[in-house]
Protein backbone atom coordinates (compact mmCIF):
# COMPACT_ATOMS: atom_id res chain seq x y z
CA UNK A 1 0.00 0.00 0.00
CA UNK A 2 1.25 3.49 -0.62
CA UNK A 3 2.55 5.42 2.37
CA UNK A 4 2.50 9.01 3.07
CA UNK A 5 6.12 10.92 4.07
CA UNK A 6 6.68 14.03 5.23
CA UNK A 7 9.72 16.13 5.80
CA UNK A 8 9.47 18.18 8.72
CA UNK A 9 11.30 20.85 10.35
CA UNK A 10 11.89 20.37 14.10
CA UNK A 11 9.15 19.78 16.18
CA UNK A 12 7.88 22.69 18.52
CA UNK A 13 7.01 21.66 21.81
CA UNK A 14 3.59 20.73 22.83
CA UNK A 15 1.72 22.73 25.05
CA UNK A 16 -0.07 22.34 27.91
CA UNK A 17 -3.98 22.15 27.03
CA UNK A 18 -6.23 24.02 29.54
CA UNK A 19 -10.32 23.59 29.56
CA UNK A 20 -13.36 25.42 29.93
CA UNK A 21 -17.10 24.92 29.43
CA UNK A 22 -19.14 26.97 28.38
CA UNK A 23 -22.88 25.89 29.25
CA UNK A 24 -26.68 27.12 29.13
CA UNK A 25 -29.48 26.16 27.33
CA UNK A 26 -30.06 25.84 23.28
CA UNK A 27 -29.62 29.13 21.37
CA UNK A 28 -28.69 31.50 24.15
CA UNK A 29 -25.34 32.44 22.44
CA UNK A 30 -22.69 29.97 23.67
CA UNK A 31 -21.15 29.37 20.09
CA UNK A 32 -21.00 33.13 19.51
CA UNK A 33 -19.27 33.57 23.33
CA UNK A 34 -17.14 31.05 22.28
CA UNK A 35 -16.91 32.64 18.83
CA UNK A 36 -15.84 36.27 20.47
CA UNK A 37 -12.76 34.77 21.81
CA UNK A 38 -11.32 32.08 19.74
CA UNK A 39 -8.68 32.83 17.25
CA UNK A 40 -9.95 30.07 14.91
CA UNK A 41 -13.79 29.95 13.93
CA UNK A 42 -15.47 27.51 16.54
CA UNK A 43 -15.57 24.19 15.19
CA UNK A 44 -18.48 21.68 15.11
CA UNK A 45 -17.34 18.35 16.67
CA UNK A 46 -19.59 15.34 16.33
CA UNK A 47 -19.16 12.68 19.72
CA UNK A 48 -21.47 9.50 19.59
CA UNK A 49 -22.78 7.91 22.35
CA UNK A 50 -22.28 4.49 23.04
CA UNK A 51 -23.45 1.98 25.44
CA UNK A 52 -20.55 2.02 27.90
CA UNK A 53 -21.38 6.35 28.01
CA UNK A 54 -24.64 6.04 29.79
CA UNK A 55 -24.39 6.35 33.22
CA UNK A 56 -26.51 3.84 35.45
CA UNK A 57 -27.71 7.23 37.36
CA UNK A 58 -29.14 8.62 33.86
CA UNK A 59 -31.69 10.92 35.11
CA UNK A 60 -34.23 9.82 31.89
CA UNK A 61 -34.63 7.61 29.09
CA UNK A 62 -32.62 8.48 25.66
CA UNK A 63 -33.89 7.10 22.64
CA UNK A 64 -32.04 4.87 20.51
CA UNK A 65 -29.05 5.09 23.43
CA UNK A 66 -28.06 1.70 22.49
CA UNK A 67 -27.85 2.22 18.68
CA UNK A 68 -25.44 5.10 19.42
CA UNK A 69 -26.33 9.31 19.23
CA UNK A 70 -24.59 11.54 17.87
CA UNK A 71 -24.05 14.96 19.32
CA UNK A 72 -22.58 17.92 18.59
CA UNK A 73 -21.06 20.93 20.46
CA UNK A 74 -18.95 23.54 18.92
CA UNK A 75 -15.33 24.50 20.62
CA UNK A 76 -12.73 27.33 20.31
CA UNK A 77 -8.70 27.73 21.07
CA UNK A 78 -7.10 30.34 22.03
CA UNK A 79 -3.17 30.32 22.29
CA UNK A 80 -2.26 31.82 26.30
CA UNK A 81 1.65 31.63 25.52
CA UNK A 82 3.90 29.93 24.13
CA UNK A 83 3.53 26.42 26.29
CA UNK A 84 -0.45 26.70 26.54
CA UNK A 85 -3.37 26.68 25.17
CA UNK A 86 -7.08 27.20 26.40
CA UNK A 87 -9.75 24.74 25.18
CA UNK A 88 -13.62 26.56 25.51
CA UNK A 89 -16.20 23.90 25.12
CA UNK A 90 -19.66 24.61 24.52
CA UNK A 91 -22.07 21.68 25.97
CA UNK A 92 -24.67 20.04 23.69
CA UNK A 93 -27.71 22.39 24.53
CA UNK A 94 -30.00 19.16 25.33
CA UNK A 95 -29.87 18.67 29.06
CA UNK A 96 -30.57 15.09 28.19
CA UNK A 97 -26.40 14.27 27.32
CA UNK A 98 -25.23 14.40 30.81
CA UNK A 99 -22.79 11.87 29.73
CA UNK A 100 -20.99 14.43 27.76
CA UNK A 101 -21.15 16.88 29.87
CA UNK A 102 -18.68 14.45 32.55
CA UNK A 103 -16.19 14.14 30.15
CA UNK A 104 -16.10 17.78 28.92
CA UNK A 105 -15.81 19.08 32.99
CA UNK A 106 -13.30 16.24 33.66
CA UNK A 107 -10.34 18.10 33.82
CA UNK A 108 -11.84 21.78 33.26
CA UNK A 109 -10.96 25.27 35.03
CA UNK A 110 -14.65 25.57 35.33
CA UNK A 111 -17.57 26.89 33.46
CA UNK A 112 -19.40 30.00 32.50
CA UNK A 113 -23.35 29.09 32.67
CA UNK A 114 -24.89 31.64 30.07
CA UNK A 115 -28.18 32.91 30.83
CA UNK A 116 -30.98 34.11 29.09
CA UNK A 117 -33.34 36.37 31.29
CA UNK A 118 -36.41 35.96 28.83
CA UNK A 119 -35.92 31.70 29.76
CA UNK A 120 -34.33 31.27 33.08
CA UNK A 121 -35.53 28.41 33.67
CA UNK A 122 -32.95 26.77 30.93
CA UNK A 123 -30.28 27.41 33.22
CA UNK A 124 -31.35 25.60 36.10
CA UNK A 125 -29.85 22.23 35.02
CA UNK A 126 -26.44 23.45 34.15
CA UNK A 127 -26.16 25.77 37.43
CA UNK A 128 -27.29 22.41 39.78
CA UNK A 129 -24.54 20.27 37.34
CA UNK A 130 -21.39 22.62 38.30
CA UNK A 131 -23.11 23.05 41.84
CA UNK A 132 -23.06 19.54 42.34
CA UNK A 133 -19.86 18.41 41.14
CA UNK A 134 -18.10 21.58 42.86
CA UNK A 135 -16.97 22.68 39.81
CA UNK A 136 -15.94 26.78 39.54
CA UNK A 137 -18.46 28.47 37.19
CA UNK A 138 -19.50 31.63 36.23
CA UNK A 139 -23.04 32.79 35.83
CA UNK A 140 -22.84 34.90 32.61
CA UNK A 141 -26.00 36.85 31.77
CA UNK A 142 -26.14 37.37 27.89
CA UNK A 143 -27.21 40.72 26.68
CA UNK A 144 -29.51 40.07 23.90
CA UNK A 145 -29.34 43.10 21.79
CA UNK A 146 -26.92 44.83 24.17
CA UNK A 147 -29.78 45.69 26.74
CA UNK A 148 -29.85 44.63 30.45
CA UNK A 149 -33.52 43.74 31.18
CA UNK A 150 -31.86 42.43 34.48
CA UNK A 151 -29.89 43.36 37.43
CA UNK A 152 -27.16 40.92 37.91
CA UNK A 153 -28.48 40.85 41.99
CA UNK A 154 -32.21 39.80 40.39
CA UNK A 155 -30.93 36.79 38.78
CA UNK A 156 -28.94 35.67 41.52
CA UNK A 157 -31.53 35.48 43.88
CA UNK A 158 -33.76 33.83 40.93
CA UNK A 159 -31.16 31.26 40.68
CA UNK A 160 -29.85 31.55 44.76
CA UNK A 161 -26.48 30.63 43.64
CA UNK A 162 -23.85 31.38 46.62
CA UNK A 163 -21.38 34.32 46.78
CA UNK A 164 -18.83 32.69 45.73
CA UNK A 165 -20.38 32.39 41.98
CA UNK A 166 -19.85 35.70 40.36
CA UNK A 167 -22.85 36.77 38.25
CA UNK A 168 -22.35 39.31 35.49
CA UNK A 169 -23.87 40.69 32.93
CA UNK A 170 -22.08 39.80 28.96
CA UNK A 171 -22.75 40.53 26.10
CA UNK A 172 -21.70 37.20 24.00
CA UNK A 173 -20.62 39.17 20.82
CA UNK A 174 -18.22 41.38 22.71
CA UNK A 175 -14.99 40.13 23.00
CA UNK A 176 -14.36 42.66 26.28
CA UNK A 177 -17.18 41.05 27.91
CA UNK A 178 -16.21 37.34 26.81
CA UNK A 179 -12.55 38.16 28.28
CA UNK A 180 -13.58 39.65 31.67
CA UNK A 181 -16.06 37.11 32.04
CA UNK A 182 -13.15 34.68 31.53
CA UNK A 183 -10.74 36.29 33.93
CA UNK A 184 -13.81 35.93 36.35
CA UNK A 185 -14.05 32.38 36.10
CA UNK A 186 -10.59 32.26 36.45
CA UNK A 187 -10.21 34.08 39.60
CA UNK A 188 -13.13 32.34 41.34
CA UNK A 189 -10.99 28.94 40.60
CA UNK A 190 -7.75 30.63 42.43
CA UNK A 191 -10.35 31.71 45.06
CA UNK A 192 -11.78 28.40 45.61
CA UNK A 193 -8.03 26.32 45.50
CA UNK A 194 -6.52 29.58 48.01
CA UNK A 195 -9.74 28.22 50.68
CA UNK A 196 -10.84 31.95 50.20
CA UNK A 197 -14.41 30.84 48.78
CA UNK B 1 -21.37 35.19 13.99
CA UNK B 2 -24.81 33.26 14.16
CA UNK B 3 -25.07 30.09 15.86
CA UNK B 4 -25.25 28.06 13.09
CA UNK B 5 -22.94 25.27 12.02
CA UNK B 6 -19.92 26.89 11.94
CA UNK B 7 -17.88 24.36 9.93
CA UNK B 8 -18.40 24.20 6.28
CA UNK B 9 -19.57 20.23 5.61
CA UNK B 10 -18.24 18.36 3.03
CA UNK B 11 -20.09 15.45 1.69
CA UNK B 12 -19.48 12.47 2.93
CA UNK B 13 -19.52 9.64 0.94
CA UNK B 14 -18.67 6.92 3.45
CA UNK B 15 -20.39 5.93 6.56
CA UNK B 16 -17.73 7.29 9.30
CA UNK B 17 -16.83 3.97 11.00
CA UNK B 18 -15.86 2.46 8.08
CA UNK B 19 -12.56 4.45 7.59
CA UNK B 20 -11.56 2.32 10.80
CA UNK B 21 -12.61 -0.81 9.54
CA UNK B 22 -16.09 -0.59 12.05
CA UNK B 23 -13.74 -0.61 15.23
CA UNK B 24 -15.33 2.36 17.46
CA UNK B 25 -13.05 2.22 19.83
CA UNK B 26 -8.79 2.45 20.08
CA UNK B 27 -6.77 -0.75 21.35
CA UNK B 28 -5.43 1.94 23.13
CA UNK B 29 -6.83 4.52 25.95
CA UNK B 30 -9.82 6.45 24.80
CA UNK B 31 -8.30 10.12 24.48
CA UNK B 32 -9.65 13.41 26.45
CA UNK B 33 -11.16 15.48 23.51
CA UNK B 34 -8.38 18.37 24.60
CA UNK B 35 -5.05 15.42 23.94
CA UNK B 36 -2.52 16.90 21.99
CA UNK B 37 -1.63 15.04 18.86
CA UNK B 38 1.49 15.96 17.29
CA UNK B 39 3.28 14.53 13.85
CA UNK B 40 6.75 12.72 14.52
CA UNK B 41 9.74 14.64 13.74
CA UNK B 42 12.19 13.79 10.51
CA UNK B 43 13.02 11.34 9.41
CA UNK B 44 9.88 9.52 8.70
CA UNK B 45 10.55 6.01 9.36
CA UNK B 46 7.02 4.59 9.51
CA UNK B 47 4.57 3.47 6.89
CA UNK B 48 1.24 4.72 6.99
CA UNK B 49 -1.83 4.11 5.05
CA UNK B 50 -2.17 6.75 2.28
CA UNK B 51 -5.74 7.49 3.31
CA UNK B 52 -7.21 10.96 3.21
CA UNK B 53 -7.84 11.22 6.59
CA UNK B 54 -4.35 9.68 7.41
CA UNK B 55 -2.75 12.20 5.36
CA UNK B 56 -5.06 15.01 6.66
CA UNK B 57 -4.41 14.05 10.27
CA UNK B 58 -0.42 14.10 9.46
CA UNK B 59 -0.85 17.57 7.89
CA UNK B 60 -2.81 18.80 10.52
CA UNK B 61 -0.69 17.75 13.67
CA UNK B 62 2.06 19.23 12.23
CA UNK B 63 1.78 21.63 14.65
CA UNK B 64 -0.18 20.14 18.35
CA UNK B 65 -3.39 19.84 17.38
CA UNK B 66 -6.33 18.71 19.72
CA UNK B 67 -8.46 15.50 19.58
CA UNK B 68 -11.90 17.82 18.78
CA UNK B 69 -10.05 20.23 16.26
CA UNK B 70 -9.00 17.40 14.13
CA UNK B 71 -12.90 15.79 14.54
CA UNK B 72 -13.73 19.13 13.64
CA UNK B 73 -11.39 19.88 10.80
CA UNK B 74 -12.21 16.62 9.38
CA UNK B 75 -15.86 16.44 9.69
CA UNK B 76 -15.98 13.24 11.26
CA UNK B 77 -16.98 12.11 14.63
CA UNK B 78 -14.71 12.06 17.74
CA UNK B 79 -14.79 8.20 18.26
CA UNK B 80 -13.46 8.07 14.43
CA UNK B 81 -10.03 9.97 15.08
CA UNK B 82 -9.47 8.45 17.84
CA UNK B 83 -9.38 5.18 16.41
CA UNK B 84 -6.86 6.75 13.66
CA UNK B 85 -5.12 8.70 15.98
CA UNK B 86 -4.67 5.29 17.83
CA UNK B 87 -3.60 3.65 15.12
CA UNK B 88 -0.94 6.44 13.79
CA UNK B 89 0.36 6.49 17.39
CA UNK B 90 0.86 2.67 17.34
CA UNK B 91 3.14 2.77 13.96
CA UNK B 92 4.97 6.42 15.68
CA UNK B 93 3.59 8.56 13.27
CA UNK B 94 2.24 10.69 15.82
CA UNK B 95 2.77 11.14 19.85
CA UNK B 96 0.11 11.90 21.65
CA UNK B 97 -0.22 13.79 25.36
CA UNK B 98 -2.76 13.81 27.51
CA UNK B 99 -4.25 17.22 29.80
CA UNK B 100 -2.19 17.29 32.58
CA UNK B 101 -4.77 15.67 34.92
CA UNK B 102 -4.39 18.24 37.94
CA UNK B 103 -3.83 21.37 35.26
CA UNK B 104 -7.03 22.85 36.56
CA UNK B 105 -6.08 22.85 40.30
CA UNK B 106 -2.52 24.06 40.01
CA UNK B 107 -2.18 27.67 41.06
CA UNK B 108 1.14 27.99 39.16
CA UNK B 109 -0.71 27.22 35.76
CA UNK B 110 -4.13 28.93 37.05
CA UNK B 111 -2.32 32.50 36.92
CA UNK B 112 -0.24 31.84 33.75
CA UNK B 113 -3.82 31.02 32.51
CA UNK B 114 -5.17 34.03 34.01
CA UNK B 115 -2.69 36.51 32.57
CA UNK B 116 -2.75 35.28 29.59
CA UNK B 117 -6.32 36.35 28.89
CA UNK B 118 -6.18 39.23 30.48
CA UNK B 119 -3.42 39.73 27.91
CA UNK B 120 -5.97 38.97 25.04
Amino acid sequence: MASVLFDRPPRAATPTTMKMVVAGGFAVGKTTFIGSISEIEPLRTEAEMTVESVGIDHPGPVAGAKHGTTVAMDFGRITIDRDMVLYLFGTPGQDRFWFLWDELVRGAVGAVVLVDTRRLPDCFAAVDYFEHLGVPFVVAVNLFDGVATHHPRQVREALSVPANVPVVLCDARRHTHVQETLVLLVEAALRRLSGAA
Amino acid sequence: MSGAGPTPRLPRVVRPYVLTGGRTKPAGPVLALESTVHATSSPPIHTVPATPENTRILELSVDPVSIAELAGRLTLPVGVVRVLVDDLTTVGAVTVAEPIPAAATDVGLLERLLDGIRAL
